[in-house]
């Protein structure tokens, strides 16, 4: 007891305690710690064990497909994979797992008390997370990306240096793609408990029924923009070993390239760019917002 | 004196649920307990005074300052909540640390005053061990040790001492009261009322998120004494002495409680009732055997004041 209360005169008296004056206390620091933080957190938890698999998922495919005896054609096995499959279901399912849960997840651990007593407006808490989760996803979304790659292209006689263009490119759009996905579950999971519940059939509704219909509803997804920047940075010619061509891309989108070979009904690549970069700010506005007039409690008042 | 928190016909609503009900009080400095049985609005009333709450209505302030939506006011205030809840797989330093960081302290003071912070609440053996296997004890000490870390001037402590052993019981009431003595603010909050006894004679009472009493034990004592104390008195002749009694003036009421041999006494005047029961004893007497008067500890004044 001795010992402790003689530490308790130093942190008392101040000597040697914290200097919350000057130079000492900085906003940019406390928001760097929450960054690390939060990226800590996404290192934790069960969502490691979804995420393998759906790591794993396609470039499994791309492997079991490619040693059976009738070897699809690669770039058609790079639409099926890394154009249908990640963004149509893996990129919103990241997404759903990181960014529904920026506040929720906090909240439900009861640890969000130990955020909101910070010198921290509550406006930056949720930026500062939001940007820690498009930092994850986008670093998940290069790795799969990658690893789906390789699976593909691992036997092909495609140059290298062309699939490294290539899977760079689609990095690059589907980081975009789930940048947006984590700016609008973010959102979502502000604005309802059940989070994981409506992402899921924002998912499956929006971005799966809407976006494949040849209606302008489609402008209201994000995998439609996605799409037309794939489409005008990547071929998706596919030769067959009948001998058969055919623009997989065009036919599955609705592309109605016959007629109007250069799109010009729809999106250009920088439309596309900033419609995606304009939602993503936009939630994040919103949800920022929201949070900076919002109450968190960690416990009922019956439990008080 | 400059109060320290401020409310000021406060009240909080959980939809058709009252948390605080037009509370008004002034909270000085140094220690003061916050007493309530669950469900009194304590833990309410902590987080509207560290801004985590909005009031339904009226205003809370803080060092002068409205705390909601000011967070440069958390700067100056620490709080040690009451949820079982951490990073567990953090260590303890790590936490501590964090902490420190997050409140805008540099990589160095941080990493300073983690450790001293650490080291007061005598947590430095199982500072490098992971948060997830500590002991309850150890749990509210580092607890603690986050909500001082950043050397607040006011520290809110929900619940402190919940769950720990004598030995780290008695480890934390020795920071908070030293921490008091050394001109900090904080207001500690219990239901346990001879733990708050034991850490200070300031109290605010709450009872279904109505203020009962705010004061001194001694005063809040005063209120009680206006109104009839009870006292047990077991003694084999209890129906002789009960006779007795009832002729005093100062006794309002006599029961007899045969099963116990006793008698249950109420009276106003205490002091006087006492002075007599020596010579009672002697005169008639009357083997008395014991004495007791549950209306002599906090948790009578307690028990008595949230069922005025």
């Amino acid at each position: 007891m001795t010992s402790i209360s003689a530490k308790l005169d130093d942190i008392s008296t101040g000597a040697g305690g914290a200097d919350l004056s000057g130079a000492q206390v900085s906003r940019l620091g406390s928001c760097w710690t929450l960054y690390l933080l939060t990226l800590r957190q996404h290192l934790h938890g069960r969502r490691w064990i979804a995420l393998a698999v759906l790591f794993m998922l396609p470039a499994g495919l791309a492997v079991v497909i490619q040693s059976t005896r009738a070897r699809a054609p690669d770039t058609f096995l790079d639409f099926l994979l890394s154009w249908i499959l990640i963004p149509q279901a893996l990129l919103p399912l990241i997404a759903l797992l990181y960014a529904s849960g920026i506040i929720q997840d906090e909240q439900e651990d009861q640890t969000i008390t130990y955020l909101l007593i910070r010198p921290l407006p509550k406006w930056l808490l949720y930026i500062v997370k939001m940007i820690a989760t498009w930092t994850t996803t986008v670093v998940l979304v290069v790795l799969l990306t990658v690893l789906t790659y390789a699976a593909i292209y691992i036997r092909s006689d495609v140059p290298v240096a062309d699939v490294a263009a290539r899977c760079f490119k689609t990095a690059a759009i589907q980081s975009l793609a789930v940048v947006t996905y984590c700016s609008i579950f973010g959102l979502l999971g502000l604005l309802t408990k059940r989070s994981l519940i409506v992402g899921i059939l924002y998912t499956v509704v929006v971005e799966g029924l809407f976006a494949n219909l040849p209606l302008s509803v489609r402008m209201s997804t994000v995998i439609y923009y996605t799409r037309i920047m794939a489409y005008r940075t990547l071929s998706f010619g596919v030769t067959w070993p009948n001998g058969d061509q055919n623009d997989v891309a065009a036919e599955a989108w609705f592309l109605d390239v016959a007629s109007d070979p250069q799109l010009k009904e729809h999106p250009r690549l920088l439309s596309c760019v900033l419609v995606l970069s304009v939602i993503s700010v936009v939630c994040t506005v919103i949800a920022a917002a929201l949070c900076s007039q919002r109450e968190f409690h960690v416990k009922t008042p019956e439990k008080d | 004196m400059t109060p320290i928190v401020t409310f000021q016909d406060v009240s909080k609503w959980y939809g058709n649920v009252i948390g605080i009900n037009k509370l008004t009080v002034d909270i000085g400095p140094g220690v003061t307990g916050l007493l309530g049985p669950n469900g009194a609005g304590k833990s309410t009333l902590l987080q509207l005074a560290t801004g985590q709450l909005y009031p339904s209505q009226g205003a809370v302030r803080v060092l002068g300052q409205h705390v909601w939506n000011h967070a440069d006011l958390n700067r100056r205030i620490g709080l040690c909540p009451e949820q079982d809840a951490f990073y567990e797989w953090m260590t303890g330093w790590d936490f501590v640390f964090t902490c420190a960081r997050l409140t805008g302290l540099s990589r160095r003071a941080a990493r300073s005053a983690a450790e001293r912070t650490i080291s007061s609440v005598g947590m430095e053996p199982h500072q490098n061990r992971a948060i997830g296997g500590y002991s309850k004890g150890m749990r509210q000490r580092i607890k603690m040790a986050q909500a001082l870390v950043h050397d607040p001037e006011v520290l809110f402590l929900d619940e402190p001492l919940t769950g720990t052993d004598p030995l780290a019981r008695r480890e934390l009431m020795d920071i908070i009261t030293r921490i008091g003595n050394e001109g900090k603010s904080v207001l500690v909050s219990s239901h346990v009322l001879y733990e708050v006894q034991a850490l200070t004679s300031n109290i605010v009472l709450l009872n279904r998120g109505r203020l009962v009493a705010h004061g001194n034990v001694r005063q809040i004592r005063d209120l009680i004494d206006k109104h009839p104390h009870h006292i047990k008195i077991e003694c084999d002749g209890f129906r002789q002495l009960a006779a007795r009694m009832v002729g005093w003036d100062d006794v309002e009421g006599v029961r007899v409680i045969a099963k116990d041999r006793a008698l249950m006494v109420e009276t106003h005047d205490p002091d006087a009732f006492y002075g007599r029961l020596p010579s009672l004893s002697l005169e008639d007497g009357l083997a008395i055997k014991s004495v007791y008067s549950d209306d002599d500890n906090l948790e009578a004044v307690f028990k008595y004041l949230v069922e005025l």
